[in-house]
């Protein structure tokens, strides 16, 4: 199987998205004769070639980080750039990851709704959207604790690479939690807030400076 | 009130559509409101790269020096911010997306618990109401407007505020002018 990917991260080759990928495709790839193209769409220059490959793809994976309950401007910049393949005959299939970096799915629900419309308004056949929430979070934790998460995008990548679709039981295990209880928003914010928020704000000599509003009149 | 209209229309070609905000602001402008159209398309705004330097470098600026920074200044201090743009694949533009992200800055990194789940704090003490205008495009259907509509609704928890009203062009620039005088 070729499988042709769009990592839809602001951050490019930095970003977390990268990092969930690949996990996935080395998963992929334990398939014997599959291969995989991959594709940053964070280099909007890159239009043209972009739009190539989506003409020419097969199976197609689009991976982004939430930003503003929807998807990030650049990936919206790649759908608009689409426009022309709609209802194209031979579009590939298309699957949709999508993480946040708040800790919950619901958040990602929404854009879900809008990418099964966008396949079906490609003309592409939709394998589903993987939801995956609390992913800022790997950045800033040692790999050890994430291991459980990592094997979870790689098993997803096997079971893609065989099946060509997403695993329903795991799809439904990395959409948890669906919504946090307020036991774990509590754990969650004193580590953010201590650990992450405040410990940049430390480094950055900006802490004292964290509730300006420059904008305020 | 103060009422911003971010225009997402990236199309110069688009006469009719920049025509409507223009009758609208100025119906807006005859009950006694303070207009201001801003034009995204003429604005330099860098896509928001998620680096964070808005929350722990420069806490409430993006640490990028393009419009987007008179853009947060007009928005926060507004009663009411209009989102209008045509509808594209089935979504506001990507110019409007990208002004969009870059409100980032107008809230806090801490977090907090509310019903719709974990947002960001407020930084400000006010933020203005939300409302979406749209242009239907020729692929554009009822389902179209309401998922795009239920997605701006879920995103005035991370802007702090609540969410008015989606009005399509379609209808008359009176009746969304109207709209508007009621809140």
């Amino acid at each position: 199987m070729k499988l042709t990917v769009f990592n839809g991260s602001p951050r490019g080759k930095g970003s977390n998205t990268k990092i969930l990928l690949e996990h996935f495709t080395n998963g992929f790839m334990t398939n014997d004769g599959n291969t995989y193209e991959l594709a940053y769409l964070v280099r909007v220059k890159d239009r043209e070639s972009f739009i190539n490959l989506f003409r020419e793809a097969e199976h197609v994976l689009l991976v982004f980080p939430l930003y503003f309950d929807a998807m990030p401007a650049v990936v919206k910049t790649f759908i608009e750039s689409l426009e022309p393949l709609c209802g194209r005959e031979g579009n590939a299939d298309i699957g949709f990851i999508v993480q946040s970096g708040f800790p919950e799915a619901i958040h990602s629900r929404y854009v879900e709704r809008y990418l099964e419309k966008l396949a079906k308004r490609l003309g592409c056949r939709y394998k589903g959207t993987v939801i995956r929430g609390g992913v800022e979070g790997i950045r800033a934790t040692p790999d050890r604790m994430n291991r459980k998460l990592f094997k979870s995008f790689y098993e997803l990548g096997k079971a893609f690479g065989e099946t060509g679709e997403f695993d329903k039981q795991i799809v439904f295990k990395l959409g948890q939690p669906e919504r946090l209880t307020k036991f774990y928003f509590w754990i969650i914010k004193l580590i953010t807030h201590k650990l992450y928020w405040d410990k940049m704000l430390k480094k950055n000599n900006a802490f004292e400076k964290r509730f300006a509003r420059p904008y305020a009149k | 009130m103060k009422i911003t209209i971010l225009n997402g229309n990236p199309n110069a070609g688009n006469f009719k559509f920049d025509n409507y905000l223009k009758e609208l602001s100025d119906l807006l402008k005859s009950s006694k409101h303070k207009v201001t159209i801003l034009q995204l398309r003429d604005i330099d705004v860098r896509y928001c790269i998620g680096c964070w330097g808005c929350w722990v470098k420069t806490p409430g600026e993006c640490i990028v020096a393009d419009g987007s920074r008179d853009i947060c200044r007009e928005y926060i201090n507004s009663d009411l911010v209009l989102f209008a743009s045509p509808v594209i694949m089935g979504f506001t533009s990507a110019l409007l997306k990208k002004a969009h992200e870059k409100l980032l800055p107008l809230i806090h990194p801490y977090f907090e618990l509310v019903p719709g789940g974990v947002h960001h704090v407020a930084r400000y003490d006010k933020y203005p109401l939300v409302a979406l205008l749209l242009e239907k495009g020729k692929d554009t259907d009822e389902e179209d407007i309401k998922i795009v509509s239920d997605i701006y609704r879920r995103t005035t928890l991370n802007l702090k505020t609540s969410f008015s009203f989606t009005k399509l062009t379609s209808n008359p620039a009176e009746e969304v002018a109207n709209e508007i005088n009621r809140i």
